[in-house]
């Protein structure tokens, strides 16, 4: 329990009076259009979105996994944290396509990028999962937030969850977007500062970076020093080829869409700039912030095990980096720090609220029922959304307290199932809708056998993740290959009007030739590869 | 250790079968 002095609730009243004040302020720009409810109007300078990258993936329960991680395995316990880096990439690459293409959602993309059947059964299929992914990642995050408040002030745990996701919501249903961005900007500038105070402030008291080395040092714990302590090629609990699986993956993962979960909040922040290269611009500096915040947080929590080196159980230990603030901060900066955390998790709320509403306007309501909707009809259809994925996140926080670990791993396994194919379906102009649609419902197959059905019968060992991420992969590809072969292309005059548009990299040989016979694209020696 | 998938996969699906039948509304109203 922490106690918290007038200072400290003036403190925390203030900022959440700004914060929600803040959002309300674009009610009129927030109502214009649909458009403007879940893009902005198109119309961001770089920093705005940059900001709201950074500041919708720092949540209440990112310093907790940080603090897991970092605490357990020591500085190589950050390339848990590096799979962000497909953003890097991605900011020259998918960003840029998809900038390009203009679509709303990538469930819209897939309509612009595929044709016939196949283009509308994928939009309903990603447009269906987005609407469940944002009341997952509401719920969740929701329950992180009641845990925290559990610990802090022994408040029921749907208090804090029920609390601040109704505060977030009224900026979220009057603004939209707009409000959305906005406060995301003012949060991104607080929870960063305050990520920095507390995180010196810690490493301060551990003895300054000196003195966590000498100290660690004496401990014979200097291997935490060393991000590349692998424990062997591919024994021990860090070994060098899940290193090099995760680099795979972030790496390669920026030249398609969908390769991360993480995509899809991006895209709506890609899309809401005003410019191509704003687009880029936001997305690399975003997640530069994001990868500087996780190197400031794992020296402050370095300082903490120096601190408290000996905590055994999971629970108590990831909570490194919130106890380095409640227990050393003095009376009023409490407020300011528990402020801070209130902006980090109003901004990944109000986030997922727009983001899972846009799905359901955008690609359900407006693309499925009701195409010739007015554009004030359809903001208030975003207004309902948002409604609906509020009230389903407290029935997913409720239920999911236990669980959460596992379905999170859950979630990243599937995302790891399609993560080759949400590739190809950028860089090759042959992979067509039916091979990617085909390799979604595999991925649910293969995963329920190497997951689970294989190892319960013995009939295979206990996988590590790693392992179970590349035999997925080529199971995955047997399955989807055939099937793109043995289903035709798509309709040529739709691969010729998005490569005009979309100008995608890769393997677009046929398509280029076919957008220069019609004098669409100008003739350029080497721009897109080979044929097949 | 549950691996949440399989529901997961039930929205996509309710959302695949919308696209399905509003797919074939659409032809339908197209060839009359």
């Amino acid at each position: 329990m922490v106690h918290f002095a007038f200072l400290d609730w003036f403190w925390v009243i203030a900022f959440i009076i700004l914060m929600t004040v803040c959002g309300i302020l674009f009610y009129k720009l927030g109502k214009r259009s649909m458009a403007d409810f879940f893009l902005a109007g198109r119309g961001l300078p770089w920093w705005l979105p940059a900001t709201s990258v950074y500041a919708t993936h720092t949540a209440t329960d990112t310093p907790i996994w940080v603090s897991g991680v970092v605490y357990q395995y020591g500085l190589r316990g950050l390339w848990y944290t590096f799979f962000s880096a497909w953003c890097a990439i991605s900011a020259f690459a998918s960003t840029r396509i998809f900038r390009r293409s203009l679509a709303y959602t990538q469930a819209e993309w897939q309509t612009l990028r595929f044709s016939g059947l196949g283009a509308e059964l994928l939009r309903g299929w990603i447009a269906g999962w987005q609407v469940f992914m944002n009341m997952f990642v509401l719920g969740w995050v929701g329950m992180a937030m009641g845990k925290l408040c559990n610990y802090l002030f022994g408040w029921p745990q749907w208090v804090a969850l029920v609390l601040f996701s109704t505060i977030c919501a009224v900026y979220v249903l009057a603004a939209g977007y707009w409000g959305v961005v906005m406060s995301d900007f003012q949060q991104g500038v607080i929870a960063f500062l305050v990520i920095v105070i507390v995180s010196f402030w810690g490493i301060s008291v551990a003895g300054g970076p000196h003195g966590i080395v000498s100290k660690l040092g004496a401990m014979g714990q200097s291997w935490r020093l060393n991000p590349f302590a692998f424990s062997g090629l591919t024994g021990g609990d860090f070994p060098l080829v899940w290193f090099l699986t995760m680099l795979v993956i972030a790496v390669i993962g920026g030249f398609g869409m969908g390769t991360s979960i993480d995509w899809y909040p991006e895209a709506q922040r890609i899309q809401s700039a005003k410019t191509v290269r704003d687009a880029s611009y936001s997305i690399w500096s975003g997640t530069a912030l994001i990868v500087i915040r996780n190197s400031i947080w794992a020296v402050a929590i370095l300082g903490f095990f120096v601190l408290y080196p000996n905590i055994q159980e999971t629970a108590q230990y990831e909570m490194a980096w919130y106890r380095i603030g409640f227990e050393y901060l003095p009376v009023g900066m409490v407020g300011l720090f528990f402020a801070a955390i209130v902006a980090i998790h109003l901004s990944t709320i109000s986030a997922h609220l727009n983001l899972g509403a846009s799905y359901a306007t955008r690609d359900l309501y407006h693309h499925y029922f009701k195409p010739k909707a007015t554009e004030k009809e359809l903001v208030w259809v975003g207004r309902v959304s948002t409604l609906i994925l509020l009230i389903g996140s407290f029935i997913y926080g409720s239920m999911m307290k236990e669980i959460t670990q596992w379905l999170i791993f859950a979630l990243w396994i599937m995302a790891a199932g399609i993560w080759l194919p949400s590739i190809l379906q950028v860089v090759w102009w042959r992979f067509n809708s039916w091979g990617y649609l085909s390799s979604w419902i595999a991925n649910l197959g293969l995963s329920w056998l190497v997951v689970w059905v294989l190892p319960e019968f013995r009939l295979i060992p206990d996988l590590p993740d790693y392992l179970q991420f590349w035999i997925m992969m080529v199971l995955g590809a047997l399955i989807y290959l055939p099937i793109t072969f043995l289903t035709k292309p798509e309709d040529m005059d739709r691969l010729v009007k998005y490569y005009v548009m979309s100008r995608p990299l890769g393997w677009w040989k046929p398509v280029r030739l076919e957008a220069e016979r019609r004098g669409l694209v100008v003739p350029e020696a080497g721009a897109a590869k080979g044929g097949n | 250790q549950a691996v949440g998938m399989s529901i997961a996969y039930l929205f996509s699906f309710l959302g695949l079968l919308l696209a399905y039948y509003s797919y074939k509304k659409k032809r339908g109203e197209k060839k009359e």
